[in-house]
């Protein structure tokens, strides 16, 4: 038997939604297993996982609100992925976005939201993207590895978000719970529902940045020289010196950028779903983003489904911890599994197997009629 | 075509070949690269295996190194069948690659290198090992540091390291890849006198070579290949001339003196004075339009330091550049992307271009300035740009939206140049341009070249000493990060020298 | 500071360099074969669970070890798997098995929250257990970090004296040439990551069989992520990454001493002492391998490069 592996010249076209729905089942079949080997009922853990996410409007609804920070930090750690710089510190980078924000919001109360939301979204995007030029210029002018450094500045970045709940920026009047006092009116981004006269649950306006974002991103990548470089500057740090690109300039932009989306997550987290600034608002968008962003081969469309399919996991896993006792870490091994599965998967993508048998030893073939293919 | 001569066993009838290849074909997908070949390879003999590339030589080497399996036929091993599943079987098998781009671990010391698998036990001792080598080199005549990391080493050295580890697993086959492609002049002349006197000891030696006065020098045998099928065999005694050999090698005549009709100079594009440092010791080279100036040495004298000076990629520290008339600081901060310079680097598909990109795409990666209005791509434009550019120079296949890395190297390198020329520079470094393809190829880039001049001054980089002559005005011979000699063409005196001059050998060099 | 103070300090510094020390050997052995393993902080968390539960059921701490140590080696066979069969971003993959690995340890462990083990105990070698200092320092230890001790002279013996090291060393230096001696490069690839992992599994298991006595979740807390860092400070040699181990071992003890003696340093700064280091020693270990000529401080010339198939 002889396999032979071979790139593929063509693009497999619809056959790729065969490998994702063949990687996504693999996936889903462990985690049943897993289900079963904790004692609990494997397809039927399953069946109520989606039920949870999708059965319902608004379970629809909260998997579309938890989609936002995903959504937004997906786009800008796919923005560094594209040049081959792996900036995994976007959970920092929405921690210190958080933290930005914060600071505006308890710097002003009482100011009306047209000057307090764009101040404190401005401040977040301002704090994210500073975390993130920290690696960039570390990797820029020392060399410094920038997958490590990012991840070190993650843990950096909540320990510092916790010190200040904890300490300095703590409510007296939380009794003793690490949080800040409750945003001011003009701090909170408001619900939808209730502005557009429809039952639209937790949904908030948060959501308007989110096809802001898409479209910049999509028309920048697309539409733009800086873009062009930018995806040019993916192929190594030489072809870049050859084609004269603004390698450096770049590595800065996407970082930057990057942290600036993530920070504005972590602003419309504490501003919309909480209204304050508690260690609860970290739950690991952050590295979901980076999930998010390999999956959808950091495209900007794919991003925008896959956020929403793996914030749903995230309701539909919340639901299954309460139905059947399920702890939480649950979601994070799908989350696993279907991205490791699935990286796997995108082998077939890019390259074709035939499984050959070995033929008869027929040691004189000269094969005649075979040279016409040549 | 030519008269096809066909005959396996051209050696004695009473030595049994060491090697032997029976009805091999190998295909990759609808691409037959090998097709029915027959060829024996027997002790004490040299045999030349010439072609193309693309003509097959590495598909047939890689299945006698075990590396690939034939599709249909089979390998002989002193008359037994034998089907190599592994690189390690065809080692066991007394089959012996030095291979064109060294295997080589830079990182690791001259001994470990040569007995990498060899090691014959599972504790390693480092003096043992280096002892080994030290005979073994001792025994052969080919003198080395065994305790040398390999990164440090020249090109021959390199060489003579990959020829240890053969000797080392006595291998009884030895194949040769285009092993003079690195060396110097003498340098390859103490090779071929090392092949001789290996093949005198037994072995069976393969190289494979598209040098067709190498060949002569060499071969006792010289085997044909084109288009995966061998087209003739015969002994070196039969041909006359590397121009008949060619001829068969193409299967037409060719062209290899190509035309050149002067072109008027004009202003000065390139001037350096003193430039030294980056491994460049005291560089003048001038160059105006109208003219080509071939940079030759062997790869790795300091040319790529000075194509990336003059690319702008590295701050000149002693000495003076000046290009177009600008100082460097003035020139590389911001130079045009039209009208100025434009380069094609050795490394075309690494390089010059990005493998996933299409041609489009490709296409913009240096002349985005000029298909962009503000922040904003024109890529309508830059497709119809791609397209003319693909139909001028004939780059098959001519579908813009492929990926480079789907187009053959000569393909490629076509559209590479015509990218560059598009950007109508008045100053083109080419290095190493027609490397690894094929002869309608090269005589293509060639023209393309020479027609290129009347608007430009050409720096031409290369390690190809015909090129250099068929297509510069001047010659600028480096050793070392040393202009050994620059002379024109027409200086029949100096371009004797060149060997020499290469080697750094040089009774003026200071 | 008293002089016992300080002899406690360091005794509990290389108790805590020892897991660290186990997961930077073990990612220097993936790495040396040309594999960059991101998946250290899951494997550590898979293995401190499988070491715990095996040790809570049959009550032996060796056998808990040994689960440890394979269970790393299983998980980085998938990694080898994604990697080397399917081509799969090294990056990612080890990104993904790190989010599975805590995720399964979290959520298998969930359950024994609380509940403790014996695993090692710490004893007195004789005769060197009585040096003043160095006794107290190095003798009174658990029987892992004896074996701590052993590890990095295991390794470098392996890497630079046996001939699988020196295959090793040439597949994650150019595959190709290692191919082309006859050697297998994938399964030597694969060979190290899975000795590796079972090393990284070493030091998960420590967590959980002598550092806390106790299952708790989230026991890696980054120390997998400062093993992969450590790799590049110790400029892949296994000596330097014993010295790259103390010094972390040195820091986490010390933020611990000045927890439990009730600093008015609020707790927060001093946890995020470790990771702040963690960058420092990388632009520490940046500007060295720049300053110095020595290609000996670089990575493996095909590190994270996959093997591609050909024919």
């Amino acid at each position: 038997m002889n396999v032979v592996i071979r790139r593929r010249e063509t693009s497999l076209g619809w056959g790729a939604l065969v490998v994702y729905l063949g990687a996504l089942a693999l996936a889903l079949g462990i985690c049943a297993v897993l289900l079963m080997l904790s004692g609990k009922p494997g397809l039927g853990g399953l069946a109520i996982l989606f039920r949870g996410a999708f059965g319902q409007g608004y379970s629809l609804l909260d998997g579309l609100v938890k989609a936002i920070p995903i959504f937004l930090c997906s786009l800008g750690v796919a923005l560094s992925f594209r040049m081959q710089i792996w900036n995994i510190g976007a959970e920092g980078q929405f921690a210190l976005g958080a933290v930005g924000a914060t600071f505006v919001a308890l710097a002003l109360p009482g100011q009306p939201w047209p000057v307090l939301l764009p101040l404190m979204f401005l401040a977040a995007m301002l704090a994210g993207g500073l975390w993130g030029l920290i690696p960039a210029g570390l990797r820029l002018w020392l060399g410094v590895n920038e997958i490590i450094s990012s991840l070190m500045l993650n843990y950096v970045g909540i320990l510092f978000l916790e010190f200040l709940v904890f300490g300095v920026w703590k409510d007296p009047g939380s009794f003793g719970f690490p949080m800040t006092a409750e945003f001011s009116p003009g701090g909170q981004i408001g619900r939808m529902g209730p502005a557009l006269g429809l039952n639209l649950g937790k949904l908030h306006w948060g959501l308007l940045a989110c096809p802001l974002a898409g479209v910049a991103y999509g028309v920048f990548l697309s539409r733009t020289r800086l873009g062009f470089e930018l995806a040019a500057c993916g192929e190594g740090e030489r072809v870049a010196r050859y084609a004269n690109l603004p390698y450096g300039f770049l590595v800065l932009l996407v970082m930057g950028l990057g942290g600036a989306l993530a920070g504005l997550a972590g602003s419309i987290e504490c501003s919309a779903t909480l209204g304050r600034l508690q260690p609860t608002v970290m739950v690991g968008y952050g590295y979901t983003a980076i999930v998010v962003a390999w999956l959808a081969r950091l495209k900007p469309w794919p991003i925008a489904f896959t956020s929403f399919l793996l914030a749903s996991l995230r309701v539909g896993v919340e639901v299954l911890e309460l139905r059947l006792q399920i702890p939480a870490a649950f979601g994070q091994i799908m989350e696993g599994a279907i991205l490791l599965c699935v990286l796997a998967g995108q082998f077939f993508l890019d390259y074709s197997v035939s499984v050959r048998f070995a033929r008869l030893r027929r040691a004189d073939s000269a094969a005649p009629g075979l040279e016409e293919r040549a | 075509m030519a008269p096809q001569q066909s005959r396996t066993d051209i050696a004695s009838v009473d030595v049994l070949p060491q090697v032997r290849l029976v009805g091999v074909t190998k295909r990759f997908g609808a691409v037959v690269a090998n097709n029915a070949i027959s060829l024996s390879l027997m002790p004490g003999r040299i045999k030349a295996l010439l072609g193309e590339n693309g003509a097959g030589k590495s598909t047939l080497m890689a299945m006698l190194a075990g590396r690939f399996k034939p599709d249909e036929g089979h390998i002989e091993v002193a008359g037994r069948r034998a089907d190599f599943t592994s690189p390690r079987e065809a080692i066991d098998a007394g089959i012996g690659m030095v291979y064109q781009h060294f295997m080589l671990v830079e990182n690791m010391t001259v001994a470990e290198n040569v007995l990498l698998g060899q090691e014959g036990g599972f504790l390693l001792d480092p003096a043992a090992m280096r002892a080994t080598v030290s005979a073994l080199a001792g025994r052969f005549g080919l003198p080395i540091d065994p305790a040398a990391r390999v990164g440090d080493l020249s090109m021959g050295e390199r060489q003579r390291v990959e020829i240890l580890k053969l000797l080392h697993r006595q291998s009884r086959v030895l194949i040769f890849d285009e092993p003079t492609a690195v060396l110097t002049p003498p340098e390859a002349e103490a090779l071929f006198s090392a092949l001789r006197t290996m093949s005198a000891q037994g072995k069976a030696i393969v190289f494979i070579s598209h040098k067709l006065e190498e060949v002569l020098a060499v071969a006792d045998e010289i085997a044909i290949l084109r288009r995966g099928r061998i087209e003739g065999e015969f002994l070196a005694t039969e041909v006359d001339s590397p121009a008949e050999l060619a001829r068969r090698m193409v299967g037409r005549d060719v062209v290899l003196d190509i035309a050149r009709a002067p072109v008027p100079l004009g202003r000065a594009v390139l001037d350096v004075r003193g430039l030294s440092g980056g491994g460049l010791k005291d560089v003048s080279l001038n160059l105006r339009q109208g003219e080509i100036l071939a940079v030759v040495g062997v790869a790795g004298n300091g040319q790529q330091q000075l194509v990336e000076v003059v690319c702008g990629l590295s701050r000149p520290e002693t000495g003076e550049v000046e290009l177009l008339g600008h100082g460097w600081d003035a020139f590389s901060k911001h130079h045009d992307w039209d009208g100025a310079l434009a380069w094609v680097p050795e490394d075309r598909a690494g390089l010059a271009t990005c493998r996933s990109l299409d041609l489009t795409d490709n296409l913009l990666l240096t002349t985005r300035q000029g298909f962009s209005r503000g922040q904003w791509l024109q890529r309508a434009r830059a497709r119809e740009a791609a397209r003319r550019i693909v139909r001028e120079n004939n780059v098959q296949p001519g579908r813009i939206g492929l990926p480079a890395w789907q187009l053959s190297g000569g393909n490629l390198q076509k559209f590479v140049l015509g990218r560059e020329l598009l950007r109508k520079p008045r100053l083109l470094v080419a290095e190493q341009p027609t490397q690894g393809l094929d002869i309608s190829a090269t005589e293509a880039v060639w023209q393309q070249l020479l027609a290129a001049r009347a608007d430009m001054g050409v720096l031409l980089v290369t390690g190809d000493l015909a090129e250099a002559l068929a297509l510069a005005d001047r010659v600028a011979v480096m050793f070392r990060g040393r202009v050994m000699g620059q002379f024109p063409v027409t200086d029949a005196a100096q371009v004797e020298r060149i060997g020499a001059l290469m080697a750094g050998l040089s009774e003026d060099a200071a | 500071m008293s002089p016992e103070l300080i002899v406690a300090l360091l005794a509990a510094a290389v108790q805590a360099a020892a897991p660290i020390l186990f997961a930077t050997l073990g990612e220097i052995l993936s790495e040396k074969a040309g594999v960059l393993n991101l998946g250290v902080e899951g494997v550590m968390a898979i293995a401190a669970f499988a070491a715990f539960i095996t040790c809570h059921v049959t009550g032996s701490a060796t056998l808990g070890l040994l689960a440890g140590g394979l269970a790393g080696a299983l998980l980085c066979g998938l990694h080898s798997l994604v990697c080397q069969v399917f081509l799969g971003n090294q990056v990612v993959s080890g990104l993904a098995l790190t989010i599975f690995g805590v995720g399964l340890s979290n959520y298998l462990g969930t359950p024994y929250v609380g509940i403790g083990t014996e695993g090692f105990r710490q004893f007195a070698v004789p005769l060197l257990g009585q040096i003043p200092v160095l006794g107290a320092v190095f003798f009174r230890q658990d029987a892992m970090v004896y074996l701590g001790y052993f590890a990095p002279v295991a390794v470098w013996f392996l890497l630079s004296r046996t001939s699988l090291g020196l295959g090793l060393r040439a597949t994650g230096e150019m595959p190709a040439a290692a191919a082309a001696a006859g050697l297998n490069p994938q399964r030597l690839r694969a060979f190290g990551v899975m000795a590796g992992g079972f090393l990284c599994g070493l030091g998960g298991a420590y967590l959980s069989l002598a550092h806390t006595h106790l299952w708790t979740t989230g026991l890696s807390g980054g120390r997998g992520w400062v093993a992969v860092a450590l790799v590049i400070f110790a400029f892949w040699r296994p000596g330097r990454a014993v010295l790259g181990a103390l010094l972390f071992g040195g820091v986490m003890a010390f933020q611990l001493r000045l927890q439990a003696a009730g600093t008015n340093v609020p707790s927060s700064l001093l946890l995020m002492l470790p990771y702040a280091l963690t960058v420092l020693a990388l632009v520490f270990s940046a500007t060295r391998a720049r300053s110095s000529a020595r290609k000996a401080a670089a990575a493996p010339a095909a590190l994270g490069v996959n093997i591609e198939p050909e024919g």
